[in-house]
């Protein structure tokens, strides 16, 4: 709330007379960037407040308070489709990623189904992982085009892995195959005519 | 004025008490001459020649004292130009209180005025101390100082707020958005009894481990969710004060309280990072509070 009058401060810090006003360097932040533009980037770094390297992708923006102090936050609009719903879909989804998961190796079954069912899954939730990831770094007030690029890429990304999974389950091995391969890869002779005689 | 109160005092404590005058005597009298007797009993004795006196010697560092650096954060809003800065004050922990808040206000009494931070109830009920100490966001009333003298404490403000001055943040959007969850009891029917509002105990046993949030921001500024998304998301001390609310047996807008949670931002930016309920100082479970409103919402 004081920072509300900083304003006021700066004004009064403004007004003051020459004299004292010289003990301050200097007094206006609008004069800011034009005064660090001034210097070098090397003393820039050596005077920011970290030590590491700076990388603000989305830096902090000055603080603005919309409406009064008093006033509340505006609360939006009931929106399941975009809060309870995507919540308990993605948990069931999650939750139901674990048997499936596990189900071709414990069992050995190398049903196409179950195949095709555990990369659907995957698929979908690997784009709420992102769709979330989204959501969190890129502020649609702030950023409004590039999160709908992003939100964009992010379908298209569904398609074009949706795809992939689609060549490599009908033209290759498949995903549960494939993973076992790879498990398998550079191990001694004997376990690699095993999983040969399981290709074939 | 004051060697002569002594003097008398002194001297008139054989005497009867018909003799001795109370020290709550009238300005008057206290600027008569001393009385023969008090004179003549006075314990002040002659000045002493410099034989007999020696220079004063440098104070020498007591070897028992434990001395501890501080590492305070500072900005000066009266110069907005120059960095925020690390400060570093010494203090010797045996003449010191115990928790960091002692150490505060004795560095701000006795070392540097001009250090700036909010305090009030020093124990942990006002919430006006949270700050950052030793990476940790906590209320320096209930942090005790770590008496290992070697190592150095670092004080900051609570992270990712706009810093007012020194160690005060500004909670400015904190307060906004408390408010917007409508921290009262909303009932429209009048109490049965005509008299009040009336629970069972399983009912107030709900309350506990909500009701004795201070607010003091810990939790919510120590969520990295939060640091991202301050503008929308509620953060975990508003959402735990939302469930105190939609838990209470006797509030009749329970569905209209999970409505306004119901949307991307509000609620479900929380990623059960679980920092909040490592951080708070009084030992409350934020993430339990908002993962009951999920569940709440989840099987309505």
């Amino acid at each position: 709330m004081a920072s509300a009058l900083r304003p006021a401060i700066l004004r009064h810090a403004l007004g003051a007379p020459a004299s004292t006003r010289a003990l301050t360097t200097s007094a206006l932040p609008a004069f800011r960037a034009h005064h660090l533009a001034q210097r070098s980037p090397l003393a820039l770094q050596r005077a920011t407040f970290q030590t590491s390297t700076k990388r603000a992708i989305l830096p902090a923006l000055p603080q603005v308070i919309r409406g009064t102090v008093n006033d509340p936050v505006t609360v939006r609009d009931a929106d399941p489709t975009h809060g309870s719903y995507h919540w308990t879909f993605e948990r069931i989804l999650s939750a139901g990623l674990i048997p499936i998961t596990l189900a071709p190796f414990a069992a050995g079954s190398l049903s196409p189904v179950l195949d095709g069912a555990l990369i659907g899954m995957i698929i979908v939730h690997s784009y709420i992982g992102f769709e979330s990831i989204i959501t969190d770094y890129l502020p649609k007030w702030r950023v409004p085009i590039t999160r709908r690029i992003l939100e964009w890429g992010n379908v298209l990304a569904v398609f074009v892995v949706g795809w992939g999974y689609y060549e490599f389950e009908t033209n290759d091995v498949g995903l549960t195959e494939g993973i076992k391969r790879i498990w398998r890869a550079g191990s001694s002779s004997s376990s690699s005519s095993s999983s040969s005689s399981l290709t074939s | 004025m004051a060697l002569r109160l002594a003097s008398r005092r002194l001297a008139l404590k054989p005497m009867p008490y018909a003799f001795s005058r109370s020290m709550a005597t009238t300005v008057g009298n206290t600027k008569e001459p001393l009385g023969a007797i008090s004179e003549a009993t006075s314990s002040s004795s002659p000045p002493l020649s410099p034989k007999h006196t020696t220079t004063i010697k440098e104070p020498s560092p007591d070897p028992e004292s434990k001395i501890k650096t501080f590492h305070i954060y500072r900005w000066n809003p009266d110069e907005p130009s120059s960095k925020p800065k690390m400060q570093s004050y010494t203090l010797d922990l045996n003449k010191t209180g115990p928790m960091i808040l002692d150490a505060l206000i004795r560095i701000k009494n006795e070392v540097d005025p001009t250090l700036t931070f909010r305090r009030s109830c020093r124990e942990g009920i006002c919430g006006s101390c949270a700050m950052n100490i030793d990476g940790v966001n906590t209320l320096a009333c209930l942090c005790r100082i770590p008496t290992d003298a070697g190592k150095e404490t670092r004080i900051y403000p609570l992270p990712h707020t706009y810093v007012v001055k020194d160690l005060v943040p500004d909670l400015t959007q904190f307060y906004k958005q408390y408010k917007s969850i409508k921290p009262y009891l909303q009932r429209d029917t009048p109490p049965p009894d005509g008299r009040e509002y009336r629970q069972s105990k399983s009912d107030r046993r709900k309350l506990d481990g909500l009701y004795e949030c201070i607010l003091c921001a810990c939790c919510s500024t120590s969520c990295p969710s939060y640091w991202w998304n301050s503008e929308e998301y509620l953060g975990p001390a508003v959402l735990l004060q939302s469930y105190r609310w939609i838990a209470d047996s006797r509030d009749e807008k329970t569905e209209q309280r999970k409505d306004a949670l119901n949307n991307s931002m509000a609620l479900y930016r929380c990623h059960t990072i679980l920092n909040c309920s490592r951080t708070c100082p009084k030992g409350l479970n934020p993430a339990l509070a908002i993962a009951e409103i999920k569940k709440s919402l989840a099987f309505q």
